[in-house]
């Protein structure tokens, strides 16, 4: 079993940058664990919120939607209680301290769009390509690296944006209109009613095979039983409906612990720290230290911080989950079009993430759950976007 | 001898797309199409995309992340 100890070598180097970084920053550490295990979950599902959008369009198919609105769902729910507590008198007007409640306008629709086109045209969201940059597709580390200059070029427009929208855009947090409960409430009864439009999608376009499902037998012994066991979570595909629940779990963990789950303002820094080391000016970012989300954030000269283990845990998660169950391989496409679709895709999520202060988990799967309009604007221009890119992916072979 | 398919190397959701398309070339006279994929998530999309079509899939793995599908014509009123 080659698997098993390439895996269990992963999983142990992964426990050696673990109890080294709890030595020297606590929060490095925690931000490492939460990485590996988003990346594992998103691997193991194949979660991707490109095809939850594009296969409704494509093939009528729902199923990472409906993993997604699950993950939304119990976000909801953990974020709400969450910020219940931060701030029980929601209709003073003062926001909570770390959700995405973001400005609002015409940047988060520009934003959303932009990001939407991106993700279909290159075969993944942010979040999406690093999982597979794990899983060994060379096509999502170009993406990435057009994510990076797409974000590059968000930040030296961000001025542009901000004087024109972002500066005088109102932040709607539900709670303050209904309060904590009809939020809560409104946001799960939104979820469910996208829920069966997607059952209705589905029927029209006609049969979805189920998958299927292995033979049960009986195990012999504990030994079996732990070893059927194991081999559910490391080696067959997860179904959608549980990973979907368990990204929104950990987002709530995460958001309690801290933040909510986001990372382009990360990938931004190193966007900006690559720009500095080639010395081109750096650019007048307006107002990103007050913004929550994933706004810019500026290159400070340092080379590791809290967020760099979020990222690369995510890599490296999907990446030793990956292994483990034999679904590593360097995958190289054949046609040169897929380079440019990766990369100038990426670009488009680079530059909509600068935009709207996050991607498909900033801005939408922390953005709803944050009870804040924001992220129901940004989901409708995703999908928007999503809807366009799937005609071009048609048109392009 | 079937015709093959080699969709090896590309992203998603190009292997799903391309075996539609080449599913709806082949002639009546043609009963089966073999596709090879290393893409994972079109054990899922291919099986259903071609059970509309009228095909039923039998998934074989290859090792080393590789999977050989074979989508066969289904005579009518044979369930999916």
């Amino acid at each position: 079993m080659k698997n098993v100890t390439y895996a269990v070598v992963a999983w142990g180097m992964a426990g050696v940058i673990y109890i080294a970084t709890h030595r020297t920053d606590t929060q490095f550490a925690m931000y490492w664990a939460f990485g590996l295990a988003f990346g594992f979950v998103l691997q193991r599902a194949r979660f991707c919120f490109a095809s939850a959008f594009r296969d409704l369009f494509l093939l009528g198919y729902g199923r990472n939607m409906k993993g997604v609105l699950v993950g939304l769902g119990v976000a909801s729910l953990g974020f709400g209680l969450v910020m219940s507590r931060q701030v029980p008198m929601a209709f003073l007007g003062i926001l909570p301290p770390s959700a995405n409640v973001l400005p609002l306008g015409v940047h988060t629709a520009v934003g959303g769009l932009l990001f939407g086109v991106g993700m279909v045209v290159a075969g993944g969201c942010v979040s999406g390509s690093l999982y597979r940059m794990g899983e060994g597709y060379v096509a999502s580390w170009v993406a990435f690296a057009g994510l990076m200059g797409g974000l590059l070029a968000s930040a030296y427009t961000w001025n542009w944006w901000w004087d024109r929208s972002i500066s005088t855009a109102p932040r709607y947090w539900l709670p303050s209109w209904i309060g904590h409960p009809g939020a809560i409430t409104l946001t799960l009864a939104a979820l469910a009613a996208v829920y069966v439009g997607v059952l209705v999608m589905e029927h029209r376009a006609g049969m979805v095979l189920p998958r299927a499902l292995k033979k049960q037998e009986p195990a012999e012994s504990v030994g079996a039983e732990i070893r059927s066991v194991a081999k559910t979570v490391f080696v067959e595909g997860w179904p959608i409906i549980p990973a979907g629940a368990v990204l929104g779990g950990l987002n709530v963990l995460l958001f309690t612990a801290q933040e909510p789950w986001g990372f382009t303002g990360e990938v931004s820094r190193w966007s900006l720290a690559a720009a500095s080391l080639v010395n081109l000016p750096a650019p007048l970012l307006q107002g990103v230290a007050d913004l929550p989300g994933c706004a810019f954030v500026p290159s400070d000269g340092l080379f590791f911080n809290h967020m760099i283990f979020l990222v690369v845990g995510m890599w490296f998660g999907s990446f030793a989950g990956a292994l483990g169950a034999g679904e590593f391989k360097v995958r190289v496409p054949k046609r040169p079009t897929r380079y440019a679709q990766s990369l100038g895709g990426g670009v488009l999520m680079g530059y909509g993430s600068g935009l709207a202060m996050g991607c498909t988990i900033g801005a939408f799967f922390s953005g709803i759950p944050s009870l804040a309009l924001n992220g129901w604007v940004f989901a409708i221009f995703l999908g928007g976007g999503a809807w366009i890119g799937t005609q071009m992916i048609r048109r392009i072979q | 001898m079937a015709e093959t398919l080699d969709v090896r190397g590309e992203i998603c959701p190009y292997p799903m797309m391309r075996t539609v398309t080449a599913l709806k070339k082949l002639s009546s006279d043609e009963r089966a199409l073999e596709v090879v994929t290393d893409h994972a998530p079109a054990l899922e999309t291919i099986p259903t995309q071609a059970a509309r079509l009228g095909f039923r899939t039998d998934i074989e793995e290859s090792g080393g992340s590789e999977w050989r599908l074979v989508l066969t014509r289904m005579d009518s009123g044979e369930g999916a």
